[in-house]
């Protein structure tokens, strides 16, 4: 017996052995390759299928489109070195760079665009990404399957792609800079079909070397990149789900820059030497209250603009949330808005009270749905509390996030929290999507407010191809919208990061497809 | 016992159904749309039907389970809803690193249990069983997930004995292996006493001391045999349970294995993966149960397995 005991030992401790050996991977630095953390694995690396930002920040790195978003924010050549515009907005003509290659060494053409941004649009395609290019001249009928290509998109030549739009869209180009206008190489993607979103193969100045779903993501530089080649050899990813771990691994110095995680903001922000090497920018989005605007207590404004006065927003923003973002006046962050909006943040209860009392309330229970994350659900307790003392009772209902964006979607809750965050640096995107009447639910507009006079003055503002009169339509629109208090705009998040030392050049960027990873060296 | 064991693996098929069955009604009833985490914040509802009629997640729920069990049949687990990975391919990749990490974790749980359990029950009501009592008790209340920071910040981060995450060589599999082993240590070691205590107050121990057999002996072979049967089914659950996978210790460190992909299907309502998961989840948990039968029998050949002796 004794023996069989320990003859089953020793074979379990055998294949155990085997088995380690037979995995070795090594994971110590690879010379010469800077080390970045995500904590989610990307879905896919195909930019027709990319929604999600880990997928779009290594996207950028993996391919161009026909124009980028420079630093000051403007938009820049990338694919397209120059373009004009017709004077009525509708006719974009984009001259290619010769000498752009893709990883597979083929020359890019101006067809490559017509076929990447028709795979966009293809009804045999399950993109979720049509609506960047569904203002082109010819969309509606080739996403139906009634027309064979898109009329709209035309390559006269090798070298020079001519656009045209349903209607002028002064966004246009903006929306251009989005992963799911990048160009791909028919041949590769015909070839690999599904495949090809984990063997991408793109015009970028890195290449995927490797893709371990959930372990990491290693990228190699390319040395025949057109633009600024990558002074490094190459970027890891390594995907981390845990904070504190990628915090471990950071002290440690397996990782380069860390998104700094709200729970250590504060240690980071004290320590004298670390907080030289903090890094942080103005993030192009806003946390909000949404206001359910289809039902009562909520379909009345004056019940909403109550909700508005009774939450101190400054002092949770300089208490819980630690200064880490500014107090929002009005849903367009502050750096993309260039007119001036009349404050919105006064914290006055007496006032809230008063307008409650006007409108009869009578009581009874709102819900206040969130998701399950704990920064969210402080923050929630203490908005809870403030709106508890204006004299309505509030139930806080938290849900996974799967099930929170279904019952958001639906128009369940009275009361939510949620952010919006820039997919293009434009005013628009922070109004259409998130105002106009057509976006109920899913498309953006989840408070369902429907204010016809914001609708047409939004409208005008995405045809107006003159810069002053479209920020004058959106300046209008957005003060209507705060008047009309269908959400209580919070604040905009800055994000802040931190990096090692050794790192020279680092920079963050307030939209993820910015970072074409080529800055940094050590 | 072979014809035992082809049954069992017969039986397997009609628990897979009814497993595959009962996942699918209990997935498909949770809250949340699998379509609209896919498309992100923009897509067009036209877009969203689209999809949702290629998926087939508006069937009727029979025609879709049916579905699926026509893929299963051809041996196909379909592909992620989001990666648009072959599920298969993936829960191929992930498991030898869920096998290693539940081997690392009974490695060490086994003998320092056994040992833990051993000692207790032999220095009953002294210092030494209260205070295996006490590290017992303690492994079996911290949750995982404290003990598994604890270990790192001590291990990685203080003395950098080993890598704080990451899926790789040994060096690796150490951090998560311990964390994994404690609770399982744990129990091993309070069942050990347990049973033991009762084995060594029994008649034919009496006997087999009155015999003059040595102390080392008569605990090696009659008591530790004896005690085997209930220490083996409960190594047999835990070890089940890893091989299903660790959710916590896998996510804490960064291991790549089949507990975080579940876990993340089910958060993603991916339920090509969900299902994966639970299907290779039932085999394994049959199997181990077939595997601790069929050592019963060798522990303790009163206990007979095949049909004629029963």
């Amino acid at each position: 017996m004794q023996k069989n005991v320990l003859k089953s030992f020793v074979v379990l401790l055998s294949v155990y052995c085997i088995l380690s050996l037979c995995s070795c991977s090594s994971q110590n630095r690879l010379e010469g390759y800077v080390y970045y953390r995500l904590n989610t694995n990307p879905t896919t690396l195909d930019p027709a299928l990319i929604v999600d930002v880990t997928g779009g920040t290594l996207s950028a790195k993996l391919y161009n489109g026909l124009v980028r978003i420079g630093e000051d924010l403007s938009i820049k050549p990338d694919i397209a070195e120059k373009w004009k515009i017709s004077e009525d907005g509708l006719r974009y003509i984009f001259k290619l760079r010769h000498g752009v290659y893709f990883s597979n060494k083929r020359e890019v053409k101006a067809i490559d665009f017509k076929y990447s941004f028709e795979r966009i649009l293809s009804p045999n395609n399950r993109s979720p990404n049509t609506w960047v290019l569904d203002k082109i001249l010819g969309a509606d009928d080739f996403v139906k399957g009634c027309a064979e290509d898109v009329k709209g998109i035309q390559a006269p030549d090798d070298y020079t792609l001519e656009i045209r739009l349903k209607n002028p869209f002064s966004p246009f180009l903006s929306l251009l800079t989005m992963s799911a206008a990048y160009v791909v190489p028919h041949e590769e993607a015909e070839k690999l079909g599904p495949d090809f979103s984990s063997h991408p193969v793109g015009t970028g100045p890195f290449i995927l070397k490797e893709w371990l779903p959930n372990r990491e993501v290693r990228l190699e530089a390319r040395e025949d990149y057109f633009d600024k080649p990558s002074k490094v050899k190459g970027i890891i990813y390594r995907i981390i789900p845990e904070d504190l771990t990628a915090v471990t691994e950071f002290e440690l110095g397996n990782i380069d820059v860390l998104a700094i995680p709200a729970s250590e903001y504060s240690r980071y922000k004290k320590d004298h030497k670390k907080k030289n090497y903090i890094s942080s920018i103005q993030g192009l989005n806003t946390y909000y209250i949404g206001l359910n605007c289809s039902r009562p207590p909520f379909n009345n404004i004056n019940m909403r603009r109550a909700i508005s006065y009774a939450i101190d927003r400054e002092k949770i923003l300089n208490t819980m949330y630690e200064k880490r973002g500014r107090l929002s006046g009005g849903p367009v962050p502050d750096i993309l808005r260039k007119w001036t909006i009349p404050d919105s943040s006064e914290y006055d209860p007496q006032k809230a009270m008063d307008l409650i009392a006007r409108e009869g309330f009578s009581g009874g229970t709102i819900y206040f749905y969130i998701t399950a994350d704990q920064e969210i659900v402080d923050i929630a307790e203490v908005i809870q509390s403030y709106i508890k003392a204006i004299g309505i009772d509030v139930k806080i209902k938290q849900l996974e996030w799967s099930a929170y964006k279904e019952v958001v979607n639906k128009g369940e809750p009275d009361i939510f929290y949620l952010s919006w965050w820039a997919d293009y640096p434009d005013p628009e995107n922070f109004l259409f999507p998130l105002f106009h009447s057509s976006n109920h639910g899913p498309a953006g507009n989840r408070t369902r407010y429907t204010n016809h006079i914001v609708d047409a003055l939004i409208e005008k503002g995405q045809y107006t191809i003159n810069e002053k009169q479209r920020n004058l339509f959106y300046k209008k629109a957005e003060e209507m919208i705060i008047a009309d208090a269908p959400w209580v705009p919070l604040w905009h998040k800055t994000d802040f990061t931190i990096r090692q030392p050794w790192l020279k050049n680092y920079k963050i960027y307030p939209i993820y497809s910015m970072d074409k990873g080529t800055d940094i060296s050590f | 016992m072979i014809t035992y064991i082809i049954k069992k693996i017969i039986f397997l098929i009609p628990i897979l159904f009814g497993i595959t069955l009962l996942t699918f009604t209990l997935t498909k009833a949770l809250p949340g749309d699998p379509v609209l985490s896919m498309v992100g914040e923009r897509a067009q509802p036209e877009v969203i039907e689209k999809i949702r009629r290629e998926l087939g997640t508006e069937r009727n729920i029979l025609i879709q389970y049916l579905g699926y069990v026509k893929l299963l049949l051809k041996g196909e687990f379909g592909r992620s809803y989001y990666t648009n990975r072959k599920v298969f391919d993936d829960l191929v990749l992930k498991f030898p690193n869920t096998l290693r990490l539940a081997f690392g974790a009974m490695i060490i749980a086994i003998p320092v249990g056994l040992f833990f359990g051993f000692a207790s029950a032999i220095k009953k009501d002294t210092l030494i069983d209260r205070l295996i009592s006490t590290v017992s008790m303690t492994g079996l209340s911290i949750p995982v997930f404290w003990s598994g920071l604890l270990i790192m910040l001590f291990l990685s981060l203080q003395l950098k004995l080993f890598p704080p995450s990451g899926t790789g060589d040994i060096r690796f599999l150490i951090l998560p292996s311990i964390t994994l082993s404690l609770p399982a240590l744990a129990t091993i070691s309070r069942v050990t006493r347990a049973t033991i205590i009762e084995i060594i107050d029994m008649p034919f121990i009496t006997a087999v001391k009155a015999k003059g057999i040595s102390r080392m002996r008569i605990h090696l072979i009659h008591v530790l045999k004896n005690a085997l049967i209930p220490i083996i089914t409960l190594i047999g659950l835990d070890f089940g349970s890893y091989l299903n996978g660790a959710v916590l210790t896998e996510t804490i460190f960064g291991w790549d294995g089949i507990g975080r992909f579940t876990m993340e299907g089910i958060i993603k309502r991916d339920y090509p993966v969900i299902m994966g998961c639970v299907i290779i989840g039932t085999v394994i948990v049959v199997i181990i149960n077939l595997i601790v039968d069929v050592l019963y029998h060798f522990i303790d050949p009163r206990i007979r397995i095949h049909e004629e002796s029963r």
